[in-house]
């Protein structure tokens, strides 16, 4: 082992010892040496008497540890299962998240950590996001990959992971911030992305392999997120809402914040329409996000664009088409205004079949009975 | 000393013949009843002796012994108390000789002598038909039930002393019969296919404003006969919807009626006020609407001694089950078995029941907790609080549900708007229309309705061209169809092209039932 992977193989010895909470006791006693000597320290039982006050009975917990814990193996069983380990003031920790005040003593990761000197943008929003949402975060992901841009975000149900799949779908760099262990794929259904994320990405978190998810865990995790990060875009958000923590972290931060305004009568633009009047950057396509950032849009952002927006098809199909909205409606609402837009009734049949034409076209969706633009 | 008296008994949905062989001897004194009677058959012992003592016949001090045969069967209800009594009328030679021959007889027997109503009369009698019995001595409140059955004659007795005169063939018959059965004109008989006045209160879908694609997809479900789920927003009409579907449905048939009256007069649910003037007996398609708390057992019947649930009362008709997710997943689970094989066998040490139990079933649930998912500007629920909800209604329940449609509510210039769309006859109508093609279709097989088509069937009735099987194609790469969706999308679309009176399942009739398809999208 290395020099540097035995300084490493310390650190996570202190790190899985002194549990969760315990950012201020590592602090604290990294001021007294490097890992190596706390563990030589906390061997001989004299670790404890360095400290005052409430850290004091922490560290008499991390002594207790420290001979039932083969650092080495410990380290080497880390290694085996393909998680990374890297701690503060190390040359690969991303620079941008090391210069935030509170930022981690040390990340575990699979896969890469983004790239130092590349765009990051954090694209973040509700994880019960409305089907606008899942398509503004789906083109947005995808015309900022294609661009270079990387994406980060917590692999959350809705906006996160939805953004995160188009990015890597488009070809792009994404990086999943976990509040739990990096072992762990919380929430469940998001497996397919945890692996492509794997494979074509990375995934980190603060916490040790083998820590459940819990809720208040993931607040700190936020930090993490916005920490990485140039920007924060902030896509469909409550009025109270996890999204607004991480962005008032990224305010702290000093990071630049971009919001996609929506509906007035949607409470789930409440938030994105908030952060707009206090100041947010108001977007609302990928390549004015782009010029914001200062990125030149990749080959393909605006021609995709164009050929969204020219996709429908003349006659009827296409009159249906005009019809559909983010907003899901039933067939019977679709009759009606065809009814009233075009003064010409179709049949139930006659409509179901143009749906399903605009459906298999790639241009609208059902969700149950209901049909919504993609 | 010796006599038979020929009764009958309910097992499962069929009956059979008893017979009541009553022998009195000299002996110590004593009364005992064996063949496997049930309690209820054994204090007829006491029911008995008093009746017999308080028409003026006393029992002498002998030995009594009364054997129910085939000795094997459980017996069970009250219908034993009368031939047992004029059994042993007839050892105590007080009948004249023969008077009970070629008669079946059942009834209860008051205290007084008095002759008390018993359940499944008609199974019973149809029974004693098929067994060439000429003369059926029932309980005056039921003898109408027996009436129905052309093939033998029913007398209805309201007291032990009148049964005496009506065998010892006194001329008083059928006295207290309700209507005069038999020596009418006309023969009492099931309802015909043509249409009879039904009574009036049957809600119209002309109530239903709007709506039209929710009122499409019923007249669809009930064409076919397919099952029908209903998922839409509290308020939108799920439930207003169901309670209308019994009358869009064909009129049961002659045969259907027979069906449905036995499982109902088992139940003693058969009502006098469902015969005609001309002594037709008309039913109305059953519709059952369990609360959620009901048991498994009350839903497929069950219980010690069986009796048939409420899938077997919604034989040939609706079952409605209203909030499905709330609903305990065992409950819905025992529907499975019915669902597929069109009855319910209920297994018991000695003998296994059966009950006919096919029936359509129409489901109606919210599409979350607060009902308004996926419109997230008003769901309140959470992704996980959503998809709990959702599995609660397992797959394969989900999966035997032709049709599924959404429903709003309406907005308000549509409430306010008087113009009424269709009304019931006029959807009854084009149903009975496609009913007719699906009779001429399906002549000298098994199946009645397209919902009953099996995936081979689908294949020989319902051909695609070229241009429909590219259609469906592509509806299966685009929308990730499975097999089994696919045989369902089609015998949906048979319908309505049945309905819309095309021989030819066209493209349209494909998408509109793609449309309807399940569940699935949603999970």
């Amino acid at each position: 082992m290395t020099e540097r992977e035995t300084g490493k193989a310390y650190m996570h010895w202190l790190f899985q010892g002194s549990g969760m909470g315990s950012r201020g006791l590592v602090r604290a006693l990294l001021q007294t040496g490097t890992p190596e000597e706390i563990y030589r320290l906390a061997l001989s039982g004299h670790l404890a008497e360095k400290l005052t006050g409430r850290y004091r009975e922490k560290a008499v917990a991390l002594e207790a540890s420290a001979p039932v814990f083969d650092v080495e193996k410990e380290y080497g069983k880390l290694r085996e299962r393909g998680i990374s380990f890297v701690s503060l003031g190390e040359e690969e920790y991303p620079k941008k998240l090391a210069a935030i005040p509170d930022a981690p003593c040390a990340l575990y990761y699979v896969g890469r950590l983004p790239e130092h000197g590349r765009k990051t943008l954090a694209l973040i929003g509700a994880r019960n996001c409305s089907a606008y949402g899942r398509a503004v975060a789906g083109e947005f992901a995808a015309a900022l990959a294609e661009s270079d841009v990387q994406i980060v975000s917590g692999m959350a149900r809705g906006v996160d992971g939805i953004g995160q799949q188009a990015a890597l779908d488009a070809g792009g760099y994404s990086l999943g911030v976990l509040g739990c262990g990096v072992d762990i794929c919380y929430p469940p259904e998001n497996r397919r992305l945890y692996e492509q994320l794997i494979a074509q990405g990375g995934i980190c978190s603060e916490y040790p392999p083998g820590i459940e998810p819990r809720s208040l865990l993931f607040p700190p995790r936020n930090r993490i997120i916005s920490g990485l990060c140039d920007g924060v875009l902030v896509v469909e958000a409550k009025e109270r809402s996890g999204t607004l923590i991480t962005v008032d972290m990224a305010l702290e931060q000093g990071r630049e914040v971009y919001a996609v305004p929506g509906r007035v009568t949607d409470p789930l633009s409440r938030g994105c329409n908030r952060l707009i009047r206090q100041g947010a950057a108001l977007v609302e396509s990928p390549e004015e996000l782009l010029r914001e950032l200062g990125v030149e849009a990749g080959e393909g952002v605006s021609a995709e664009r164009t050929k969204r927006a020219g996709i429908l098809p003349g006659g009827r199909q296409g009159r249906v088409g005009k019809l559909l909205d983010y907003r899901p409606q039933t067939t019977e609402e679709l009759r009606q205004r065809y009814a009233d837009a075009y003064g010409d009734a179709l049949t139930i049949s006659e409509l179901c079949l143009e749906l399903l034409k605009l459906c298999a076209d790639g241009y609208a969706r059902q969700t149950g009975g209901l049909y919504v633009r993609q | 000393m010796f006599s038979t008296i020929t009764s009958g008994t309910i097992c499962g949905i069929r009956s059979c013949m008893v017979q009541v062989e009553v022998d009195i001897s000299q002996g110590l004194p004593c009364f005992q009843i064996v063949g496997l009677p049930g309690s209820e058959v054994r204090e007829a012992r006491e029911r008995v002796k008093v009746a017999l003592k308080n028409a003026g016949i006393s029992l002498p001090p002998s030995c009594v012994n009364v054997n129910l045969s085939p000795a094997d069967i459980h017996k069970s209800g009250t219908m034993f108390d009368l031939p047992v009594a004029v059994g042993i009328m007839a050892a105590l030679s007080r009948l004249a000789p023969g008077a009970a021959e070629n008669t079946l007889l059942i009834g209860e027997l008051g205290l007084s002598g008095e002759i008390k109503p018993v359940k499944g009369v008609l199974p019973i009698v149809r029974e004693a038909a098929a067994h060439g019995v000429k003369r059926c001595i029932l309980p005056a409140e039921n003898a109408w039930e027996g009436m129905l059955v052309e093939s033998t004659e029913s007398i209805g007795v309201s007291s032990l002393q009148e049964t005496i005169e009506v065998l010892n063939g006194a001329g008083r018959q059928g006295k207290a019969c309700a209507g005069q059965g038999s020596e009418d004109a006309v023969p009492p008989r099931f309802g015909a296919g043509e249409a009879v006045e039904e009574s009036g209160s049957r809600e119209d879908f002309a109530d239903m404003r709007g709506q039209e694609s929710l009122k499409r997809a019923a007249k669809v479900a009930a064409a076919g006969f397919h099952n029908l789920l209903v998922v839409g927003t509290p308020g939108s009409g799920k439930t207003m919807l169901a309670r209308r579907i019994p009358a869009i449905l064909p009129p049961l048939s002659p045969e259907e009626t027979l069906e449905v009256a036995s499982v109902y007069s088992i139940r003693g649910m058969l009502k006098p006020k469902w015969r005609t003037t001309d002594h037709r007996l008309m039913i109305d398609r059953p519709f059952m609407s369990p609360h959620h708390t009901v048991t498994g057992q009350a839903l497929v019947g069950g219980g010690r001694i069986p009796a048939p649930g409420i899938v077997s009362l919604a034989h040939r008709g609706v079952l409605f089950l209203d909030e499905l997710p709330e609903f305990k997943r065992e409950t819905l689970d025992i529907l499975r078995q019915p669902l597929e094989d069109r009855r319910v066998q209920i297994a018991r040490s000695r003998a296994t029941y059966e009950y006919p139990a096919d029936f359509m079933l129409v489901g109606a649930m919210n599409p979350c907790p607060c009902g308004y998912y996926p419109d997230m500007g008003r769901c309140r629920c959470t992704p996980g609080e959503i998809r709990r909800y959702l599995r609660r209604v397992s797959g394969p329940i989900l999966d035997r549900m032709d049709i599924c449609v959404e429903a709003k509510p309406l907005p308000f210039c549509d409430i306010a708007r008087h113009e009424t769309g269709e009304d019931s006859a006029r959807m009854r109508a084009q149903v009975l229309e496609a009913r007719r093609r699906q009779t001429e279709r399906f002549a000298g097989t098994k199946i009645r309705f397209n919902a009953d088509m099996k995936a081979a069937d689908v294949d020989k009735y319902c051909p695609l061209g070229g241009k429909e099987r590219r259609f469906m194609e592509k509806m299966f790469a685009s929308l990730q169809l499975s097999a089994r969706g696919y045989h369902r999308v089609v015998k949906v679309a048979r319908t309505i092209a049945d309905l819309e009176g095309s021989e030819r399942v066209g493209e349209t009739h494909l998408a509109e039932a793609v449309c309807y398809r399940n569940m699935e999208v949603f999970q």
